[in-house]
């Protein structure tokens, strides 16, 4: 179909709508649901860092970043996106919804680390569940037609 | 193939884009805005339509110098890899502004 002359503010609506759905597959689409829980898994691991012994947490913490990225980068090309390293199909809002929490309760399980041995397990449990639920159920919600 | 007859501008004075407007066009360019380029089966698969219609559309991208695409063999397959050119980047995010700009709302 071609479009010729001006349209209306429906169709135009209509049309930004389409284009927002579109630019949503290509930000959650495509990812296997192993993925998700993989990094869900890396990112509840840096709360426990805190255990062992300042040098090996640090060094905990930097195989992980490294294997995540890699792992990200490696799925992205196997659905058939490059995203690019200073790009992302996700928007800032989801960014913050998908990361957010996780990243607070990463926060909190590092300031009561002292206070409590079990906070930072129980803040490893948290971000794994909060993560993989976020981006699962996001991911669902874009795959809908 | 379709297109746009030669005397008719594809983008108007207000940036609104004749070329990119057609439905799937715009969904296409909506794909491939974001990132760098998009492997033409995925974006088959994200978009829905057939391999034809697919095609047919990116070929009129193509032609009015909005896409370009690369061939990069990949587990012993040749896969076509899809992006937006800088005139195309450009003239979507104009198109998309000028979308805005009817509805009432005046987000870049």
């Amino acid at each position: 179909m071609e479009t010729h002359g001006r349209i209306g503010p429906a169709e135009a609506s209509a049309a930004l709508a389409s284009a927002e759905r579109s630019r949503a597959r290509v930000a959650w689409t495509g990812y296997p649901a192993w993925y998700w829980l993989t990094t869900a898994a890396g990112l509840a691991l840096l709360p426990l860092t805190t255990l062992p012994p300042a040098w090996l947490g640090v060094a905990i913490c930097l195989a992980v970043g490294i294997v995540l990225t890699r792992l990200a980068v490696a799925v992205n090309r196997a659905r058939g996106v490059c995203e690019g390293w200073t790009g992302s199909a996700m928007r800032a809002r989801e960014v913050a919804v998908l990361y957010g929490p996780s990243a607070a309760v990463l926060l909190a399980g590092a300031f009561t680390a002292r206070l409590a041995w079990w906070a930072p397990i129980a803040a490893g449990v948290l971000v794994f569940v909060l993560f993989a639920g976020t981006a699962l159920t996001l991911g669902a919600r874009a795959a809908r037609p | 193939m379709t297109r746009l007859p030669d005397t008719e501008p594809p983008a108007t004075e207000d940036g609104f884009d004749q070329l990119i407007h057609a439905p799937v066009r715009l969904r296409i360019c909506a794909a491939l805005n974001p990132v760098r380029e998009i492997e033409f089966g995925a974006l088959l698969t994200m978009l829905g339509i057939s391999k034809s219609a697919l095609s047919k559309h990116i070929a009129l991208l193509t032609d009015a110098g909005y896409v370009t695409s690369r061939r990069a063999v990949r587990d012993t397959r040749q896969r076509l890899w899809l992006s937006l050119t800088r005139a195309g980047r450009s003239a979507y995010r104009t198109h998309v502004a000028a979308l805005h700009r009817i509805v009432g709302d005046d987000r870049p």
